[in-house]
């Protein structure tokens, strides 16, 4: 849920200069031109902070703060009090009432960033919207290597992606791109001279606007005590090298929440079809399993009662693809659906060979798959 | 009071420059105070006074033309973004309520109240204002490239107000 500022200010130019200084971030900005209109708005919205003027007509700071003290339901919503009045009398009073913060005018939009979040958690816009992006959406990914090796992995294992790779050799040059851009997702190697990847990290996280940037640490397999360390630092997850395309892919969509169940799930025909693509890996099972549940109901509520499992463009019906299949059919099978399963005859005979799986209905199309449970 | 009128002197340049560079991160450099140049769009002053232990009130200067770049550089649009209205008024108003405050802060640091006014704005053409004589009287040019700001202090003398 977006955070509520609640700012009370005269001056409509300082209420705009607060507006557009939280934009990048997942809040709402309300806006109150006096006190009066400041009370009955903080009543009405309960804010999670608000920003006080001192000087204003109609009521003052001093006394809204007062009263905002004396009310039950508001008297703990911190307050930071942004004020021309740098005076310490003036400090003082506002202290007395037990104000989180004060700053003085003139202030620079970053410190009025920084002191809001010591208060409340602000999390930049972009990383929330992109929880709704999809798989095929342009994300741009950070990689903080100084392995040019390692940067030739990642874009040959990124190619068939409309993601942006860039890259910095040093945690200095990592962090002034992030600063300057943005940045969905930085891949930063664990070896790094100087504890750099864990430097960066801790950089960014204490910036708000990179605040919440994942990272996800480059190691080699047997590195396990770097890899524990990152986790505990708080990377969010560890690529293995030799990079493996497949895991980075997945690693990535699920660290950032992307949408890929439109890679594997299609409603046709009153039917829920499921493709399988050629090459398995773990990060397919997360993701078929992740969106599974949906795709069923969405099917049921549309009245499908049919489910089509494509394996035609499967290498080998290995036993991970036979499991999770297997998982799919059970799921399926709570709701009453039927199902059959497209693939080669190479694939078919495969499964023959298995007992929970000789039974399973084949069809060489997904037609001839529907005609077949008709 | 000739320490008095260098400290006003020197306060004020440090507050214009010090609210210029935090607000518009525009640089203004001191110069001798001269008539603002004529603008047929007028010229506007902002006002703050300061009541308590010193007393005095900060008047800033400019035509309509460095008004509307300075307002555009606080809000962070572009200068056919800025209405010349109420926008203009009111970043004016607030910038001299900051310069009046950072004035305030350092003329009233005894721990006396000292308050500041609801800033005003007044807008016409070759607008002045004239103190009493018993006021100390300071104006500061500022130059950023071709724009001019002047920034006059009217401060009652701490000798006739202890009288």
């Amino acid at each position: 849920m977006s955070i509520k500022i609640l700012t009370i200010d005269d001056s409509k130019t300082i209420r705009l200069i607060v507006a557009k200084a939280f934009k990048p971030f997942d809040c709402v900005v309300l806006e109150a031109e006096n006190g009066v209109v400041g009370l009955a708005a903080a009543s009405r919205e309960k804010p999670d902070l608000i920003l006080l003027d001192y000087t204003m007509p109609v009521m003052d700071g001093f006394e809204v703060l007062a009263r905002l003290r004396s009310d039950p339901d508001l008297k703990s919503t911190p307050v930071i009090m942004l004020t021309a009045e740098a005076g310490r009398d003036t400090v003082i009073r506002i202290a007395q009432l037990g104000v989180r913060d004060y700053l003085i005018k003139p202030f620079k939009g970053e410190l009025l960033i920084e002191r809001v979040g010591r208060v409340v958690d602000l999390k930049p816009r972009a990383a929330v919207e992109k929880k709704h992006k999809r798989f095929d959406d342009p994300i741009t990914i950070l990689v903080a290597d100084d392995k040019p090796a390692i940067l030739a992995q990642v874009c040959s294992g990124l190619a068939d992606t409309p993601w942006k790779v860039i890259s910095a050799d040093q945690p200095g040059k990592a962090l002034d791109y992030c600063m300057g851009n943005e940045v969905d997702l930085v891949l930063a190697s664990l070896t790094l001279t100087n504890d750099g990847a864990f430097m960066l990290l801790q950089s960014l996280r204490g910036y708000a606007n990179t605040a919440s940037v994942p990272l996800l640490g480059l190691s080699v397999r047997t590195a396990t005590a770097d890899q524990t360390r990152a986790q505990q630092a708080g990377f969010v997850g560890i690529i293995t090298k030799p990079i493996e395309p497949a895991e980075l892919k997945a690693k990535i969509c699920r660290t950032l929440g992307l949408e890929t169940s439109y890679k594997y799930f299609q409603q046709r025909d009153g039917a829920l079809a499921i493709t399988l693509p050629k090459e398995f890996h773990p990060g397919l099972a997360h993701e078929v399993s992740t969106n599974l549940e949906s795709q069923l109901i969405s099917t049921v509520d549309a009245g499908g009662d049919k489910l089509i499992i494509d394996l035609q463009s499967v290498e080998s019906a290995t036993l991970p693809v036979i499991e999770l299949i297997i998982s799919v059919i059970q799921a399926a099978s709570k709701l009453s659906l039927r199902f059959a399963v497209v693939g080669t005859e190479a694939t078919k005979n495969q499964c023959r060979s298995f007992q929970e799986t000789e039974t399973w209905p084949f069809a060489g199309s997904f037609e001839q798959a529907l005609a077949l449970l008709k | 009071m000739n320490d008095q009128i260098e400290k006003i002197d020197r306060l004020t340049r440090e507050a214009v420059k010090e609210v210029f560079q935090s607000m518009l991160s525009m640089e203004v450099n001191p110069e001798p105070p001269t008539p603002l140049p004529a603008d047929p769009a007028g010229q506007i002053i902002g006002s703050v006074g300061f009541i308590g232990e010193a007393n005095g009130i900060l008047y800033l200067y400019a035509d309509m033309c460095f008004a509307r770049v300075i307002t555009g550089r606080m809000l962070d649009i572009s200068e056919p973004e800025v209405d010349s209205g109420e926008m203009v008024t009111d970043a004016i108003g607030e910038l001299s309520n900051m310069v009046a405050g950072y004035l305030k802060a350092r003329l009233c640091s005894g721990g006396s109240p000292c308050t500041l006014t609801i800033p005003s704005v007044v807008r016409g053409q070759q607008l002045s204002v004239e103190g009493s004589a018993q006021v100390i009287r300071r104006i500061i040019g500022f130059r950023n490239c071709k724009h001019h700001l002047l920034a006059e202090v009217l401060l009652k003398d701490s000798a006739q107000r202890n009288s």
